[in-house]
């Protein structure tokens, strides 16, 4: 038989209290969001039963076995240490893709808000709205600016934690870096859309679509504060690997 | 062992470990230690989360699988994963090759005058 094929001996989902008790404080000491800590503390209390199991095989009385098992894991704190780049990765990476997807959706519901709206938007939405001028035109580019950005450090985020990180040198504080920065820049572009859309309001508000510009307001909204409390809890995980 | 020791060659020892067969995360620290003869007994905090990070670069897959009413994570290699290992074997040869030859330097090479 495989050496890897260790053979199960006692069923069961629970590590037994000083198991549980364990894995509480390392629960407690895991860096990031809790949704990322679940897998984790899971496949912990697997090895810990399989430790047990272990040392039980070897003549240790159940106890003992399991003490034995929590000794050999180690310190609570190193063992939540050793998974905070991975965590933070890991987050990173699916900021950086929730980020990426509902760019372009957002974005698409302000083109179609201005295409439905006066001439001066259409032209912005549908025609050379880089030689459109003024303080629409400047807010325009602004928000094209800010929103390449953001593409381009979510891009740097999810190529920093794939597959690519087999030939890229090991940088922990990068994919949380590039996830942040594409964070922040996800709330300057809606926060610059939602800045013109109360410009416009102000000026002609008339001469918009009411429904799209709802639509499109609430989902820069909703994007906003996503973005701002991802960003943050990114450089919360990028402050922790210092 | 000191896992620091190992810095630089824990993903190829890792994807030594899984080359026999798939297996999941304390059966993967056991091996090491029976392989290694003792010499290697790396902490839990190294080796799931190195094993998480060779999951995400596609050189092993996970999944979570039931035996006895037991669910367990087993890694197992990918076709890049044993690739990985094939390059890795090379580098260590080279690398302890060249540190072998500075640690035992034969007789010095005669110089002339």
């Amino acid at each position: 038989m495989n050496r890897l094929d260790a053979p199960v001996s006692a069923p069961g989902s629970l590590a037994g209290p000083a198991g549980e008790r364990y894995l509480a404080e390392v629960t407690a000491r895991l860096a990031g969001p809790i949704s990322a800590h679940s897998g984790i503390v899971a496949e912990l209390r697997c090895g810990l039963l399989d430790a047990t199991d272990s040392h039980r095989s070897a003549g240790l009385p159940s106890a003992q076995a399991a003490e034995a098992a929590i000794r050999e894991f180690g310190d609570p704190g190193q063992v939540a240490d050793g998974f905070r780049a991975e965590i933070a990765a890991r987050h990173a990476r699916r900021v950086a893709v929730a980020l990426l997807v509902t760019g372009p959706l957002v974005g698409l519901l302000w083109i179609a808000t201005a295409a439905a709206s006066h001439l001066a938007l259409r032209l912005a939405a549908l025609g050379p709205w880089t030689s459109l001028s003024g303080a629409l035109g400047a807010g325009i580019r602004l928000v094209a600016v800010t929103a390449a950005i953001t593409a381009w450090a979510a891009l740097v985020g999810i190529a920093t934690t794939g597959r690519l990180t087999r030939w890229l040198p090991a940088r922990p504080r990068r994919p949380p870096t590039a996830a942040a920065v594409a964070g922040f820049g996800a709330v300057g572009a809606d926060a610059l859309g939602l800045a013109l859309l109360a410009a416009e309001l102000a000026a002609a508000p008339g001469r918009l679509s009411p429904v799209l510009a709802a639509v499109a307001a609430v989902a820069s909204v909703t994007r906003l504060l996503f973005a701002m409390r991802a960003a943050r809890r990114c450089l919360a995980l990028r402050a922790s690997l210092a | 062992m000191r896992p620091e020791a190992l810095k630089g060659h824990l993903d190829g020892i890792l994807l030594a470990v899984l080359e026999p067969g798939p297996g999941h995360g304390y059966a993967i620290m056991e091996a090491l230690r029976v392989r290694s003869g003792g010499q290697v007994d790396l902490p839990t905090g190294t080796v799931y989360p190195a094993l998480h990070r060779l999951e995400r670069a596609g050189l092993v897959q996970a999944d979570w699988s039931e035996a006895g009413g037991r669910r367990r994570r087993v890694y197992q290699l990918t076709p890049a994963g044993r690739r990985a290992l094939d390059t890795e074997r090379v580098t260590w040869q080279d690398f302890s090759a060249a540190v072998s030859a500075l640690l035992h330097p034969g007789p010095a090479p005669v110089t002339s005058p």
